[in-house]
Formats: structure tokens, C-alpha cells, sequence
């Protein structure tokens, strides 16, 4: 009788030491599904949803996040200039916001103020840091605007051709398949170039996505499709210029960025010609129609503090809270969501690491990505590695905020890498590669259940 | 025990009574609903579309007069043009009390009113041998677009223009750039609230009653007071850091940070804002405002907010003072007047953003 006492005495010890070993102290049904950026959430489904501040900055912090907004808003001019000059001598545009519309996405066309897509460019090959190769006298990104007296580096011409496809219940979807060229470029373009159309994406949680610890983002990786789901997932690893460190990639519609900082600094140099410390030299230099830009003109035209502000900014935009989380169409669209395993890419639930130059604690957040690269298909394919993103590979675009694009867009939304998508259904129809299961999944849905997948989405 | 039940029962009933009597009685619900959609028809038909219908009328003064300049160029001609912009601004910063819809989601805004100008570039441009016509204009980007390009045109760095410095390449330039402001702005603004495919005063007119963009009326109305609307024009003239109209070339002390440094106008803009908000709540052309729905449920709110409406813009008269001092030599020499009207604004839009905000999740239930 005294054996089995102490044996379920051990027994009971164990189970109690093995609960507190749980790292999920709380069960999910203890949180507010709402809350999609944690104690980054705003309550804020209007035009300016994506516009909001965290809660709980320190009036300091308040502060740069303001001058953070308005330098964001800026625009830029031709220097000299008392005020924000530096801009170009070749852009994309001339303000952060004219492609982040109200911190949005942006609108698929180039070269004018009011577009939000920008081509890039490269050869076949590898830079001594496994980045895309330059295009000799075009860098790695077209510029399609100009200051007077510089034409722009080439124009992008944009069309599109009809492209039908049928539910197995019969329903038809008409995509469009986009076509691009460049035309009007200023020198030759190069043999065999690459070309890759990038539309602005919504700014919404990156702080949250920049500490996700590496660990967590790593742990999605399938590689060789180990579970048999059809998905593996391939973290890319960049370049940073800045701390000359080879880093995993977060940022950009192929991951290649590591961090806010860099993915801000190299915007405005890039899209703005507006060099910064971070990015010290003009996108321009050594092109042959840039001879104004000389080796001297590597001086900073952004200030230090107003690069590191924006950054700040993008550090600090909260995430629009989901709407109708008890919805029952909802809860459908959450399951199905989850039973045809979009989920496999679009990861729901992850927890944050500690940030304290940002009031981030740890918080338990639904961004819906896994940050990693995947497969998308041939018919998403730019054919442009980037480090160690394939040619037919893209970053999992964060779903937070999805169903919002719409209303801070002024009535429309555009999807995927390159706005081709108009509606978040067509967006999932030109899923393809790792995600043609989930897509073949979705269109053997009876159209009530596709509404209601769709109609969950719209609650992002 | 049925007795202190029935007792209970009363005391609850008069309780309930007590709670819902506010500052005044406001109505049946009913009767309320029947406001709320009063005030948003009001609001499409005697604010938001006379406001633009009047915008275009100014424009197209602004193109007759710069026409007629072109033509005959006299300085008395050019000043007859830079009147014609004034009154066109004047209309335009009022407009901006409600930046909601297609004037922001169509960039009606930045391409007719981006600041500071690149007169780098214009100048540049001027130089240059390149076609200035309309088309030529509205492919520039938006910094040489719209009223500032014309700003500088007809008055001039520090108002100074006289007819004869505008040359035929200047010349050229100004005509496009009213046309283009004209036929690419204002035009389309006015029509995109009033038919197809945008027809937004439809999106408003149907709120809560089958419109896309406000699938409830306490949409429209958090919209028409949020940072599209009444406090988000509260906060772009009155915010206390670099983004404030006011404030930066205020602590800066640099007037070339102003809204219209070239002709001076920066001041009458900003009270213009102001008015733009104020005819938003107050109503206008004898039509209900929101006031209406406030007044309906909290007298005490209402003359809070049209004090704070009234002061604020009353302030403005404070800092141009007798000689109608422009905000470019202001900002040196009345800083306690300026300093006094930012408090004003930061208060209004407290009161805006909390206060109305609060009122219209409380009592514009549908």
C-alpha cells in the first residue's frame, strides 16, 4: 500500500511539473480572436484603418511616430531645396504615400505620382553576395521617372488578356494575365535581363512580423515535404549592406530585406533617389547619363533622424482588429480555411519576441503567414531569383487586414505580387506549385462554403 | 414578497426613466433615425455637391482669367487672375473639411494641391525647351501640378509678380496648369459625386441602406468626423509637430514652410479649413447639419462644440490682426496669438475625435 502511495505520488508530481512545462499557459478560448496584432490591435475598420498608431507610445515615442507619419507623407523635390530636396535624379515616385496609399497597397501601374507597382531588373547570375546581378546601366530596379534634364532609365508598358477559369460546379472566373515589357529604355537593355513587377504592399504589422523570433520562422520549414502536404517552405537568406551580415530574410515580396531599417533606407533610395546613411549611394551612380552624380555626392539626403524615425513609424502601425469573429459564415470560412490547409503557408497563431525600443511585449498574434518562401507556380513565376528565392518563388504575403484593402483603397483592391488579382477569389485562383492543393481544395467547394471562406477572409 | 417585487419593479422603472433622460429629451428613436438621414441627404445635397459645384465655377473663373491674361497680359489682368485663384482657394480649403471619398481615393487632393512646390524643377522647366502643353502638365509630377505651380506663376517668390515677367514660356505653362487643374481635377471631382461609375453621393445618400462603402450610417458619420473629415482637417492645420500646417514654420520660424508662401494666402487657408469643418457641422445653404443629430440628444455637447468651432475660427482674426498681417511675417511677431490658436485647434479636435466620436457609437445605432 506505502509503493503505491508513493508511486502515484510521483505520478501526480510528474503531471504537475509536465503541466507547468506548457508553454500555452492560457488556452486559445482564454484570448480575443479579434486581436490579430495582440496589444497591437486597433478597433478601426475605416478608410484609415491602416493609418493607426499603437496604443501605449510614451509621449517621446508618440512624438517620432508623428514625424515618423509626416516624412512618410512628405513629398520630395529636386535639390537644392531648403526643405526635403534630394529627390532622384531618377524615382518612381516622389512620396512613401503616393505607392502606400493611406499605408495601404498600392495601384498597379507605373511611372506617374500616382502609381504604386516598380519593376525590377537584373541578369543572369549572382552579385559576390548571392543577390540578384545588376543590369549594367539599369542597377536592379528600372526607375521610370526623372528629374529634367535625365530621361528615365525605361517605361514599363502593362497589358492584359483574358483568362477564364471554371469551378468544377460550372461557375467561370475571368482572371487577367498580365503582360510586361520595357520600352523607351535609355541605353540598351542588356541580353537575357530579368524582369520583376513588385506592387507596394500594405505596411500593417510589420513591426510584429520584424520580432518573430528567427527561431519560430525556422521551425515552419518542411524541407522535403516531410509531412506529405505538398509544402516545404525555404527561409531565404539576404545580404545586409548596412551591417554587412548575411541575415534571414523578412521583407519584401521575396523576402530579400532582413529588416525595416534596411527595407525603408533602400525605398528611398530606390524608389525616391533619396540616399540616406543606411543607403548612401544614389541608385543612379555610375550610369552614364548620371555623370552629375559624382563619387562626392554620397552625402546623406535624408537625415539620420528622419530615416530612423520612418522606421519607427513602420515599426509602430498597429493591426485592424477582425471584425465578426463569432460570425457563424466566419467560423465556416476559418474551418474550411484551415481543412483545405491554406493555412500550411498562411500560418494563423505565432507569438512575438520582446522589443522594448518599441513597447512590444511578447503577444500572441495572427498575421497568417509563415514568412517563408514558397513555390507559387509557373504562372506567378517572374523567372528573377533574389538571393535564394527561386524565379518561381514569393514570401507568404501576411492576410491581416485583407478584408480592409478595400475600404483604405477608395473602393478597390488589388492582389498578389503585381496587382493582377482584383478580388481576393482571383487572387487564390492563380495560386499554384505548393498551394495547388489548397487552390484545387477551394474550387471543390459548393459556392456556399467558397462564400464563406471568402467572407472569413474579408474579416482579416 | 409580491409587494416589494411590484415596489422593485417601479424603482427599476424609474430608474431606467431617469437614465435615459440626457441634457434634453431627444426624441423618440424613431424620430432620430429619421434625423440621421436627414442630416446625410443634407449633407450631399446643400454641403458636399454645392461646395464642388462652386469649385468648378471657380476654376473655370481661374481659366477665364488666366485666358484672358494670356491674351492681354497686363498687370491689371494678372491681378484680376491672382483674385481668381483666391476665391478659387477659398472654396477649395472649405472643401477640405471633408476629405472623404473620391478626393482622396482618386488623388484629386495631392495632384491639385501638393506643397511644397519644386521650383527647382520649375524653374528648370521654364528653361527647358520642353512642350508645356495640358497633356505634357498633367504627365508632371504632382509637386508641379495644381494651385502652387500657379501660385508661383502669378504671384511670384514674395508676391512680387508683375505682368510682364511672365513670359510666353511662363505663359504657356500657366495655362496648362489651370486647364489641367480644371479639367483634371475639379471637373472630375464634382463628377465622381454625381454619376457613374463612382457616383459617391449615391454611396452616401445609401448608407446603411445597401451602400458598399458605408454599410451603416454610423459609418458615414465616424467618416465625415474622422480623420478623413472634421478632425482630421482639425489635426492637419493645428498638429503639433512637422506635420502641422501651422506649427512647423511656427517653431521653425521659416515662412518658405507655409501653405502658400507666394502669395501670402497661407492664413486665409487655414481659417478656410476651419470654416470647411464648420459648415460640415453647422450645415449649410439652410440645410441640417450634424449639429442636428448632437442637439437631438445633448444640448451640452452641441455648445461645447460650436464654441469651440466658433473660437477657433474667430482666432485666426487675432493673429492677422488690424493690417491684415499674413501668417509668413506671423509666425515672427505673433507667436503668443499663433501658440493660442494651436490650443484652440488641439482642443476642437479633442472634443471631435472623443467627445462626437463617443456620441455617434452611442446613439447612431443601426
Amino acid at each position: 500500500m506505502k509503493k503505491i502511495c508513493i508511486i502515484l505520488s510521483l505520478g501526480v508530481a510528474v503531471y504537475g511539473f509536465s503541466r507547468c512545462n506548457k508553454s500555452e499557459a492560457f488556452p486559445a478560448a482564454g484570448y480575443d480572436d479579434r486581436l490579430s496584432g495582440g496589444s497591437f490591435t486597433v478597433l478601426d475598420a475605416s478608410t484609415h484603418a491602416f493609418t493607426q498608431a499603437i496604443s501605449g507610445l510614451t509621449d517621446r515615442q508618440q512624438v517620432v511616430h508623428n514625424i515618423g507619419d509626416g516624412t512618410f507623407d512628405q513629398v520630395f523635390v529636386a535639390a537644392p531645396a531648403p526643405h526635403f530636396g534630394g529627390l532622384g535624379p531618377i524615382m518612381n515616385n516622389i512620396a512613401c504615400v503616393n505607392c502606400h496609399r493611406n499605408d495601404g497597397g498600392g495601384f498597379p501601374t507605373t511611372g506617374s505620382s500616382n502609381s504604386g507597382m516598380l519593376m525590377r531588373i537584373s541578369i543572369p547570375g549572382m552579385d559576390p553576395y548571392g543577390g540578384p546581378l545588376a543590369a549594367p546601366g539599369f542597377g536592379v530596379q528600372i526607375q521610370d521617372q526623372a528629374l529634367l534634364g535625365t530621361v528615365p532609365e525605361a517605361s514599363t508598358s502593362i497589358s492584359y488578356t483574358d483568362l477564364p477559369v471554371t469551378y468544377p460546379d460550372g461557375t467561370t472566373v475571368t482572371l487577367r494575365n498580365p503582360s510586361y515589357s520595357l520600352t523607351n529604355p535609355y541605353i540598351a537593355l542588356p541580353a537575357g535581363y530579368l524582369l520583376s513587377p513588385r506592387l507596394a504592399p500594405r505596411l500593417v504589422g510589420e513591426g510584429l512580423l520584424e520580432n518573430i523570433p528567427e527561431s519560430t520562422i525556422l521551425s515552419f520549414v518542411d524541407a522535403g515535404d516531410q509531412n506529405g502536404d505538398g509544402i516545404t517552405g525555404k527561409a531565404n537568406y539576404v545580404y545586409d549592406s548596412y551591417t554587412k551580415k548575411t541575415e534571414l530574410g523578412r521583407f519584401g515580396l521575396k523576402a530579400n530585406t532582413p529588416t525595416l531599417l534596411m527595407q525603408v533606407a533602400t525605398a528611398y533610395q530606390q524608389d525616391m533617389g533619396v540616399t540616406s546613411y543606411a543607403q548612401p549611394v544614389e541608385s543612379c551612380f555610375g550610369q552614364s547619363q548620371m555623370n552629375q552624380v559624382g563619387p562626392a555626392d554620397t552625402d546623406p539626403e535624408l537625415a539620420d533622424s528622419l530615416l530612423n524615425y520612418v522606421t519607427f513609424y513602420v515599426q509602430t502601425l498597429a493591426v485592424p482588429a477582425r471584425r465578426n469573429v463569432n460570425d457563424s459564415t466566419n467560423v465556416r470560412g476559418l474551418a474550411l480555411f484551415n481543412q483545405i490547409n491554406c493555412s500550411g503557408c498562411h500560418r494563423q497563431t505565432m507569438y512575438t519576441g520582446v522589443n522594448p525600443a518599441i513597447n512590444l511585449s511578447s503577444q500572441r498574434i495572427h498575421p497568417y503567414t509563415d514568412l517563408l518562401l514558397h513555390d507559387m507556380g509557373s504562372n506567378l513565376a517572374d523567372g528573377r531569383p533574389d538571393y535564394l528565392a527561386t524565379g518561381s518563388e514569393w514570401r507568404t504575403t501576411a492576410l491581416w487586414g485583407l478584408g480592409l484593402l478595400q475600404t483604405t483603397n477608395g473602393g478597390t483592391g488589388y492582389y498578389l505580387h503585381d496587382g493582377r488579382a482584383r478580388t481576393v477569389e482571383e487572387a487564390i485562383l492563380w495560386h499554384d506549385g505548393e498551394a495547388a492543393k489548397a487552390k484545387q481544395g477551394f474550387m471543390q467547394l459548393s459556392q456556399t462554403d467558397r462564400a464563406a471562406l471568402l467572407q472569413f477572409l474579408g474579416s482579416l | 414578497m409580491r409587494r416589494i417585487f411590484f415596489s422593485s419593479a417601479i424603482l427599476y422603472t424609474l430608474a431606467l426613466g431617469a437614465c435615459s433622460k440626457s441634457s434634453n429629451s431627444g426624441g423618440s428613436t424613431e424620430s432620430f433615425t429619421s434625423t440621421e438621414s436627414d442630416v446625410i441627404t443634407a449633407f450631399v445635397n446643400t454641403t458636399g455637391l454645392p461646395q464642388y459645384d462652386s469649385l468648378v465655377v471657380t476654376g473655370k473663373a481661374l481659366n477665364a482669367a488666366i485666358t484672358t491674361l494670356n491674351t492681354t497680359n497686363t498687370d491689371a489682368n494678372l491681378a484680376v487672375a491672382q483674385a481668381a485663384w483666391r476665391s478659387m482657394r477659398t472654396v477649395w480649403e472649405r472643401c477640405e473639411g471633408f476629405l472623404i471619398g473620391p478626393v482622396e481615393a482618386y488623388d484629386y487632393d495631392p495632384n491639385s494641391d501638393t506643397w511644397p512646390t519644386d521650383y527647382h524643377q520649375m524653374d528648370s522647366l521654364l528653361a527647358s525647351t520642353n512642350t508645356l502643353t495640358v497633356t505634357d502638365v498633367q504627365n508632371l509630377p504632382q509637386t508641379l501640378r495644381g494651385y502652387h505651380p500657379i501660385e508661383y506663376l502669378i504671384f511670384g517668390v514674395g508676391g512680387t509678380r508683375t505682368a510682364s515677367q511672365l513670359d510666353t514660356k511662363k505663359m504657356q505653362y500657366l495655362v496648362s496648369l489651370s486647364a489641367d487643374l480644371l479639367n483634371n481635377d475639379v471637373e472630375p471631382l464634382l463628377n465622381s459625386w454625381i454619376s457613374a461609375p463612382v457616383n459617391y453621393s449615391q454611396s452616401i445618400l445609401t448608407s446603411g441602406k445597401g451602400s458598399a462603402v458605408y454599410t451603416t450610417r454610423q459609418a458615414f458619420f465616424l467618416d465625415i468626423v474622422g480623420d478623413n473629415g472634421m478632425a482630421g482637417i482639425c489635426n492637419e492645420v493645428g498638429e503639433q509637430d512637422q506635420d502641422g500646417k501651422m506649427y512647423n514654420p511656427y517653431i521653425t520660424k521659416d515662412s518658405s514652410l507655409t501653405e502658400s508662401p507666394y502669395s501670402g494666402n497661407s492664413l486665409i487657408d487655414f481659417k478656410n479649413n476651419i470654416i470647411g469643418l464648420q459648415q460640415v457641422y453647422m450645415g449649410l445653404n439652410g440645410g441640417k447639419g450634424l449639429k442636428d443629430l448632437v442637439v437631438a440628444k445633448n444640448t451640452s455637447l452641441d455648445n461645447q462644440i460650436q464654441t469651440a468651432i466658433t473660437s477657433a475660427v474667430n482666432s485666426f482674426d487675432n493673429i492677422s490682426g488690424s493690417n491684415n498681417e499674413r501668417y509668413e511675417e506671423a509666425i515672427f511677431d505673433k507667436r503668443t496669438q499663433i501658440l493660442q490658436t494651436i490650443t484652440q485647434l488641439n482642443a476642437l479636435q479633442s472634443l471631435l475625435e472623443n467627445d462626437l466620436t463617443t456620441f455617434i457609437k452611442t446613439y447612431v445605432q443601426d
